[in-house]
C-alpha cells in the first residue's frame, strides 16, 4: 500500500499473560507493535495455536491487554470500538435468527430504525451473493454461505476496520479457494481496512496488501511483506512463487 | 519479556481468594438457613406442630436409631428396607431394560415388534400402576419392585436404544471389512459404543426408582421411609418426617454422586 | 424416541428388503399388540373380578363418557387433572426460569439461592406429598403446591445448565454488535440460545408434573383421573381402575406430544439434535 497513506490503527507494545491452575505463567502475546494503513487489506500470518487469537480479541476490545494499547486515527481506545467489526471463525451466526437478522444485528442493537436497516443488510447480502436467502436459518446454509453472512453481517455494522479471524479456516479446501477469491472482489467492491489472520501462505498472498509474518510462540513480529502485485492474483504466476518461497523460507513452521 | 513471578503469585492468590469466597459463601448461606429456620421455629412464628425445628429433627434422628415408634422399626430397618427394594428394582430393570433397548436398536423388526407394547408402557406413570398391582400381586416386597421395576426401566431402554443407534457408521464399517457377522458387531462395536448413553440412562433410572420408591412405600409397606413418613403423618410425628424426607434426600444424593463416581472411572475417555 | 439426523440405519438392513419383508415388517408392529389382546382376553377368562375382560373396560370407558361420577364425566375428570398440572407448571415456569438463569449467570446468586436449592433437589418429588398434606390439608392448593415443587425442579436444573453451557462465542458475537449491558446481552443472546434447553426442562417438567398430580389425586382429592383409579380400587370397581390408567397413558402420550410440537414451533432452528 501507498506508504503515503494515513495509519488508521496503531498497536503499541500488546502483552497478555495468561496463568494455568498450577499457577504457571504463560506469556501469549508478548509486546507485539504494529500499524494498520486505511483502506489497506492486512495479513497477519503466523502457525497456529499461537496467540493470534487472543491478539484480535485485544485489537477489537473483546479482551484487556496487561500491557500495551490500541489507537484508532490517534485515540486510544478500550473495549469495543464502533468502528471495529469482526468475522469470527467458529462463524458465530446466531442459530435462532434468520440470515436478515443475523445480518442486522448490529445496527438493531444501535437502534437504527428497521427500514434503515433492512435496507443497508440486503444490500450487502447483496454484495457477499446471498440474496434470496434472507429468510433462511443458518443451520440451512452451508459452511461458506455461512462465513459469507459473518463477512456482511460486519460490513453492515458499518465497521470501517473489519478484523477477519481465519474466516476460511473451517471450510473445504474448495470452498476456501473461492471464498479467497470473493473477498478480494468484495474488498474490492467496498474498502476497508482490513486485517486478515491466516496459517496459509498462499491465502496470505492471494488477499493481503502486505503481510506480517509471525514468528512461532509467543508471537513476534518477524518481517513484513508488502506485496505489490494486482488482484486478482495469479498463483502459479513467477512473482507469487518467488515471494512464497521468499515467506516460506523465512517461517518458523512449515507454512 | 520474562515470566513476571511476583504478577503470577499475585493472579493465583487472587483466584484462589475469589474460590474461597464463594466456597465461604454457600457454607455461610446454609448456616444462616439454618439458623433462621431454627429461631423462626423456637419463636413460635410457625403454627404449632406444623414445622420442626432443625434439632427436632435432629433429635429424631437419634431417636429413631434405637427407637422403632412410631412405624414399627428402627431407622436402620427402614433405611435398609428401602435401599432392598429400591436396587433389586433396579437391577431388574437394569438387567431386563438395557439389553432389550439395545436390541431394539439394532434389529429392526425387533423394535418394530416391541416398539407398539413399549409405546404404550410409556405414558402411564408407575405411581398410576400401584392400585393394579396390589390387587395382583398384593401388598409386599414383589409390588413394591415391580412398581420401582416399572419406574426405572423406561429410561434404560431409552438410553441402550439411543446409545447403539448413535453408533459410529464408520465403525460398523470397519467391522464388516473384517468380515465380522452382524451379531458380533452388535456386541463388539455397537454395545460398547453404547455404553455412555446406557451409563446416563441407569442415573436416570436410578433417581426415578428412589423417587417412586416413596410413593410405592407409602401405600403398600410394612417397613422403608416411605412408610416411616406415611406413619409419621398419622401420628403427626413432623419432626420424623422431616426426617424421613431428610434421609431419602440424602442418601438419593449419596447414590447419585457414587453413581457419577463409577460412571466417570469406567466411562473416561471414551469418546468414539 | 426422537429419530436422529445422518443415523446409520441398522447394521442388519443393508440388503434391499424383499416384497415379502417389507409386508412382514408392515404387520409386526400390529402382532405384539394382538398377542397382547388375546392374552388378556384369555387371563381375563380365569378371574374377572381382578383382570376385567377388554370388553368390560371399554365398555365402562364408553359409560363413563356419559354419565358422570362423582361429578364429572371421564374428560371432565382428565380435564380437572390437566388444569391442575397447567396451573402449577405456570407458576413454576414463572419462577423457575429466572431463577435459573440468576444462577447460572451470576456467581454470588449461585453460590447463595443455588445452594440452597441443592439441597432442597434431592428430595424426590413425591416425597413431599406428606408435608404438604400436613401444612395444607386436602384441598386444591396443596395438590398445586405439590406439582409446583415437582416441576419446578427440572426447569431451574434446565435453566442454570442452559447459561452454563452457553457458549462464549455468542457473549463475544453480542458485544462486537452493540449489544453492550448485561441486559441487552441477556435479552439478545442468551435468552435465545438458551431456549432449547430450558424447553427441555419444560418437556421434563410436564412429565413430572402429571405423574405428581395423579399421585397427589390418589392420595387426597375428589375429582381427576387419580381419583377414578382410587375409587375403583376402594369400589373394587376393576374396570374404573382400567379406565383410569387408559386414560391416564391416552393424556400422557397427547401432553407429549403437544409438547414436542411446541418446542418445533418455538425454536424452528433446533435441527439435528436428539429430544431425549
Amino acid at each position: 500500500m501507498e506508504q503515503g497513506n494515513r495509519v488508521r490503527v496503531s498497536i503499541n507494545n500488546l502483552s497478555k499473560t495468561f496463568y494455568s491452575n498450577a499457577g504457571e505463567a504463560i506469556n501469549v502475546v508478548n509486546g507485539i507493535s504494529f500499524d494498520v494503513y486505511n483502506n489497506e487489506f492486512l495479513v497477519i500470518l503466523g502457525p497456529g495455536r499461537c496467540g493470534k487469537t487472543i491478539l484480535l480479541n485485544m485489537i477489537t476490545g473483546l479482551q484487556k491487554p496487561d500491557s500495551g494499547e490500541v489507537s484508532i486515527d490517534g485515540r486510544v481506545v478500550t473495549g469495543v470500538a464502533p468502528e471495529m467489526g469482526m468475522v469470527f471463525q467458529k462463524l458465530g451466526l446466531m442459530p435462532w435468527l434468520t440470515i436478515m437478522e443475523n445480518v442486522e444485528f448490529g445496527p438493531k442493537m444501535r437502534g437504527v430504525s428497521k427500514k434503515e436497516r433492512r435496507e443497508k443488510a440486503a444490500h450487502f447480502l447483496d454484495l457477499v451473493g446471498l440474496t434470496g436467502f434472507e429468510n433462511h436459518y443458518p443451520y440451512q446454509l452451508s459452511g461458506g454461505m455461512k462465513q459469507r453472512v459473518g463477512i456482511a453481517r460486519a460490513y453492515a455494522n458499518d465497521a470501517q476496520i473489519l478484523v477477519m479471524d481465519e474466516p476460511f479456516g473451517q471450510l473445504d479446501a474448495q470452498t476456501r479457494y473461492n471464498m479467497q477469491m470473493e473477498i478480494v472482489s468484495i474488498a474490492e467492491k467496498e474498502r476497508r481496512t482490513i486485517i486478515f489472520v491466516t496459517n496459509n501462505i498462499e491465502e496470505a498472498i492471494k488477499v493481503g496488501d502486505r503481510i506480517i509474518l509471525f514468528t512461532k510462540c509467543p508471537a513476534q513480529v518477524k518481517e513484513i511483506y508488502p506485496i505489490l502485485m494486482p488482484k486478482p492474483r495469479d498463483e502459479i504466476s513467477r512473482e507469487f512463487l518467488n515471494i512464497r518461497s521468499e515467506i516460506s523460507d523465512n517461517t518458523d513452521l512449515a507454512l | 519479556m520474562g515470566i513476571d513471578t511476583q504478577n503470577t503469585a499475585k493472579f493465583v492468590k487472587q483466584r484462589r481468594k475469589d474460590n474461597s469466597w464463594y466456597a465461604f459463601l454457600s457454607v455461610a448461606t446454609v448456616l444462616v438457613f439454618l439458623l433462621l429456620w431454627e429461631l423462626l421455629a423456637i419463636i413460635g412464628v410457625f403454627p404449632p406442630n406444623k414445622v420442626p425445628a432443625p434439632t427436632d429433627v435432629f433429635r429424631a434422628l437419634v431417636f429413631k436409631m434405637t427407637n422403632t415408634g412410631p412405624d414399627g422399626a428402627t431407622l436402620q430397618v427402614n433405611i435398609l428396607a428401602s435401599l432392598q427394594v429400591s436396587l433389586s428394582g433396579l437391577l431388574l430393570a437394569t438387567l431386563i431394560g438395557v439389553p432389550l433397548g439395545l436390541l431394539m436398536g439394532w434389529y429392526r423388526s425387533f423394535d418394530r415388534m416391541i416398539r407398539p407394547l413399549f409405546e404404550i408402557l410409556r405414558p402411564i406413570p408407575p405411581v398410576a400402576w400401584i392400585p393394579l398391582a396390589i390387587l395382583w400381586i398384593g401388598v409386599g416386597l414383589q409390588a413394591k419392585a415391580a412398581i420401582i421395576f416399572l419406574s426405572a426401566f423406561v429410561p434404560c431402554v431409552i438410553n441402550s436404544y439411543t446409545g447403539i443407534r448413535q453408533t459410529n457408521p464408520t465403525l460398523i464399517n470397519v467391522a464388516k471389512t473384517f468380515g465380522a457377522k452382524d451379531f458380533y458387531i452388535f456386541l463388539h462395536v455397537g454395545v460398547p459404543s453404547a455404553v455412555p448413553m446406557i451409563f446416563a440412562g441407569v442415573r436416570v433410572a436410578l433417581a426415578n426408582a428412589w423417587g417412586t420408591l416413596v410413593a410405592a412405600e407409602m401405600v403398600a409397606a410394612s417397613a422403608g421411609l416411605g412408610y416411616m413418613i406415611n406413619m409419621a403423618r398419622q401420628f403427626n410425628r413432623i419432626d420424623v418426617i422431616v426426617l424421613g424426607m431428610a434421609c431419602i434426600g440424602t442418601l438419593g444424593f449419596l447414590f447419585t454422586w457414587l453413581f457419577g463416581l463409577l460412571e466417570r472411572k469406567i466411562v473416561k475417555g471414551r469418546t468414539v | 424416541m426422537a429419530k436422529l439426523e445422518n443415523q446409520v440405519e441398522h447394521a442388519g438392513d443393508v440388503r434391499q428388503d424383499s416384497t415379502v419383508k417389507k409386508a412382514v415388517n408392515a404387520i409386526l408392529p400390529f402382532v405384539s399388540i394382538i398377542i397382547l389382546v388375546l392374552i388378556w382376553f384369555i387371563a381375563s377368562g380365569y378371574n374377572s373380578r381382578i383382570l376385567p375382560s377388554p370388553v368390560a373396560v371399554i365398555q365402562r370407558i364408553g359409560k363413563l363418557l356419559v354419565t358422570p361420577l362423582s361429578g364429572s364425566t371421564l374428560f371432565g375428570h382428565a380435564g380437572i387433572s390437566l388444569l391442575r398440572v397447567f396451573i402449577s407448571l405456570f407458576f413454576a415456569l414463572l419462577l423457575g426460569i429466572p431463577m435459573g438463569i440468576l444462577i447460572g449467570w451470576n456467581r454470588t446468586f449461585s453460590a447463595t439461592v443455588g445452594t440452597i436449592f441443592e439441597l432442597i433437589r434431592p428430595i424426590p418429588s413425591l416425597a413431599w406429598i406428606p408435608l404438604i398434606i400436613v401444612w395444607f390439608g386436602i384441598g386444591e392448593l396443596p395438590k398445586i403446591i405439590m406439582v409446583f415443587m415437582a416441576a419446578l425442579m427440572p426447569v431451574v436444573v434446565n435453566s442454570y445448565t442452559a447459561i452454563k453451557l452457553l457458549p462464549p462465542l455468542y457473549l463475544d458475537v453480542g458485544r462486537m454488535f452493540n449489544a453492550s449491558t448485561d441486559g441487552e446481552l441477556l435479552r439478545n443472546v442468551v435468552l435465545p440460545a438458551s431456549l432449547p434447553t430450558i424447553f427441555a426442562g419444560v418437556r421434563n417438567a410436564t412429565s413430572v408434573g402429571w405423574m405428581v398430580v395423579l399421585a397427589a389425586e390418589m392420595l387426597a382429592a375428589k375429582s381427576g383421573l387419580g381419583f377414578l383409579i382410587n375409587r375403583g380400587m376402594e369400589s373394587f370397581d376393576v374396570p374404573l381402575i382400567m379406565t383410569g390408567m387408559v386414560l391416564i397413558g391416552v393424556v400422557g402420550a397427547l401432553l407429549a406430544l403437544a409438547t414436542n410440537l411446541i418446542e418445533r414451533r418455538l425454536c424452528p432452528w433446533n435441527r439435528g439434535i436428539v429430544s431425549e
